[in-house]
């Protein structure tokens, strides 16, 4: 059985509507108006012991919604949630304390008192035994580098010493599942780094389920192995991270440097349906293609008939574009089918 | 989640939160001599009116200031052990319940150890004091039986007071915005019952004996203490009536914490 399953599961917020303007305010103080906002559609996701899953969506998507929902801070208003068998709205105590969360703008920790002694507090109300506590905290402290500030209260820490305070904070119990609501939001790349890894490595040695939500790739690309994409409060793809990049990355880039300017085969590439040339200089130039058109090697094999390839390379598209063409509504991932539409499009062309 | 480990959990946040104030607030002993003042201004106003007329409706000076100081005392124990009932607001407009959500903790126990009023210090030794100088003066015949009542009625008391704060404070799940004019105003109909009851229409009365019973924090109480035999046996409705309050006060808050809607990030 999933970990996490969640069926048909929704959120709406009546939301007030208010006139702007003094008038407006008396208006809806007597007769106030709500309208129905609905933050997420009913929506199916179940998540298997051990998985780490990147919950991505553009901001107002519902991400943060569905967080909250799992977590048992907010009630679904339609639908059920099972977390590790537990409802955790309905049972909230119990759920609280088989999870971690780490909420990226805001901490779980006391403002006003040492780290450690936050840690300390952590440990009662969590129950944790001394030595797994111990443990645990040795463990910590050296993987994230938290000797430096681990006697300083909150208030007094950086973004990147208090977002790993706070990851520690929400692991001590040694919870099965992590939540995470975009843990290296205005990090440091050395921070992203440590902070990345360190999740890694739990995962991989105590099997922590991790839900992630970020606008982070770097942290979907070197955390996760499925990716759910969420808009307008419906998801929109699930399914593995590798899958979405060879289904939808459909552009590849070559750069090219020749030995001697060949104007002839600029032509000709120029003039390709299906293929776009950019020439950074007279030697150099790249081809941007549709991979469901082109091969590489069909690429490649027309320059070298013409000249000689002193080097290339070749880019691979990131998870980055075929987001971000989500976000901007280019890309409907759930009716786009794999190339065919595109390559009979492309032979009626040519 | 057991009776005894939540007196821990709670001994163990508020000891902690008393660390950090007396660190960071260096003004508690102005904000504590400040409301000592207050109350002593109103202890020496009720003397001067006694001075002009010793009985008012039936009532000595030393009853009164019995009932009078009741109330403060009661309001003293509420801000230095529950004071985070009044953080209730921002705790609910600035999302920041999401943090108790997530602790395997009962999120009111959470919500009451999120401050500690150091001026109710002050309301407490200055309460205390004029409640011990009322009985004394006053005229009261002591039992060990009547010794035990009065520790009950004090208990009752604070539970009363508290349980109003909450239920007050709990509107901010409803009005939605960070002030909290709403649970000051109902905290402020306390005064009323400061003076003996009898003093004020019936309509009154009955609101601060029924649904804000400050009544039983003060009045009733004092007409036990002091042998009214006119209200014979109405103490014995304070407990009942700090159980109710408790429940009801309770109920609400749990029911507006079903309406939380968290905040957008």
């Amino acid at each position: 059985m999933s970990i996490i399953e969640a069926k048909e599961l929704s959120k709406s917020f009546m939301q007030a509507v208010k006139e702007p303007g003094l008038a407006g305010a008396f208006k809806h103080l007597l007769f106030p108006k709500h309208i129905e906002k609905v933050a997420v559609k009913p929506l199916n996701l179940s998540v298997e012991a051990g998985e780490t899953v990147a919950y991505v969506g553009p901001n107002g998507a519902g991400k943060s919604t569905t967080i909250k929902m799992l977590t048992g801070i907010l009630a679904p208003s339609a639908g059920s949630i099972s977390v590790n068998g537990i409802n955790p709205y309905k049972k909230r105590m119990e759920n609280a304390a088989q999870i971690g969360a780490v909420f990226g703008q805001r901490t779980q920790l006391w403002w006003d008192i040492p780290i450690v002694e936050s840690f300390s507090l952590l440990k009662d109300i969590y129950h944790i035994p001394e030595a797994v506590y111990r443990r645990n905290l040795d463990q910590f402290i050296e993987l994230l580098g938290m000797d430096e500030f681990i006697h300083l209260s909150a208030r007094k820490l950086s973004l990147g010493q208090r977002m790993r305070a706070d990851l520690a904070a929400a692991l001590l119990h040694n919870p099965p599942i992590l939540y995470l609501d975009e843990p290296t939001i205005g990090l440091d790349v050395s921070v992203k780094q440590k902070i990345r890894e360190f999740i890694k490595k739990i995962n991989e040695e105590q099997q922590t389920t991790v839900m992630l939500t970020t606008h982070d790739l770097g942290d979907i690309e070197d955390l996760c192995k499925r990716l759910v994409i969420i808009d307008h409060g419906s998801i929109i793809y699930d399914g593995s991270l590798s899958e979405v990049k060879s289904r939808f990355a459909r552009n590849r880039l070559i750069f090219f440097q020749i030995a001697e300017p060949l104007p002839l085969l600029m032509e000709q590439l120029a003039a390709t349906p299906g293929m776009k040339l950019v020439q950074q200089s007279e030697l150099e130039f790249s081809v941007a293609f549709d991979r469901y058109e082109y091969t590489a090697s069909d690429v490649v094999s027309r320059v070298m008939r013409q000249g000689e390839v002193v080097d290339f390379r070749m880019e691979e598209t990131g998870i980055e574009q075929v987001i971000k063409a989500v976000y901007d509504g280019n890309l409907e991932l759930n009716h786009a089918e794999s190339g065919e539409v595109a390559q009979s499009h492309a032979h009626s062309q040519a | 989640m057991s009776l005894g480990r939540m007196f821990y959990l709670y001994r163990r946040l508020y000891v902690q939160q008393l660390k950090a104030i007396l660190e960071y607030n260096k003004d508690f002993y102005i904000l504590m001599c400040s409301a000592a003042l207050t109350q002593v201004l109103g202890f020496i106003f009720l003397w001067v009116i006694y001075d002009r007329i010793p009985d008012i409706n039936g009532w000595q000076f030393w009853e009164v200031t019995f009932m009078y100081a009741m109330i403060f005392l009661t309001e003293g124990v509420a801000s230095l052990f529950f004071e985070g009932t009044w953080r209730m607001a921002r705790l609910v407009n600035f999302g920041e319940m999401d943090r108790y959500l997530l602790r395997p903790v009962p999120v009111v126990l959470q919500v009451f150890c999120t401050g500690i009023g150091i001026n109710g210090l002050g309301n407490l030794l200055i309460g205390g004091v004029i409640i011990w100088q009322s009985l004394a003066h006053g005229q009261v015949e002591w039992t060990a039986g009547k010794a035990a009542v009065i520790v009950l009625l004090l208990v009752t008391a604070v539970i009363i007071r508290v349980a109003i704060n909450l239920a007050g404070n709990s509107a901010a799940f409803w009005i939605r915005n960070a002030g909290n004019a709403f649970p000051l105003m109902v905290h402020n109909l306390a005064d009323l019952a400061k003076y003996p009851i009898t003093l004020f229409p019936q309509a009154i009365r009955i609101l601060i004996s029924t649904i804000l019973p400050y009544a039983f924090i003060s009045f009733f109480p004092a007409t036990y203490i002091f042998g009214k035999s006119e209200w014979s046996g109405w103490w014995m409705l304070a407990p009942v009536a700090a159980i109710a309050m408790a429940f009801a006060s309770y109920g609400i808050f749990r029911f507006g914490l079903s309406r939380y809607e968290s905040t957008g990030n």
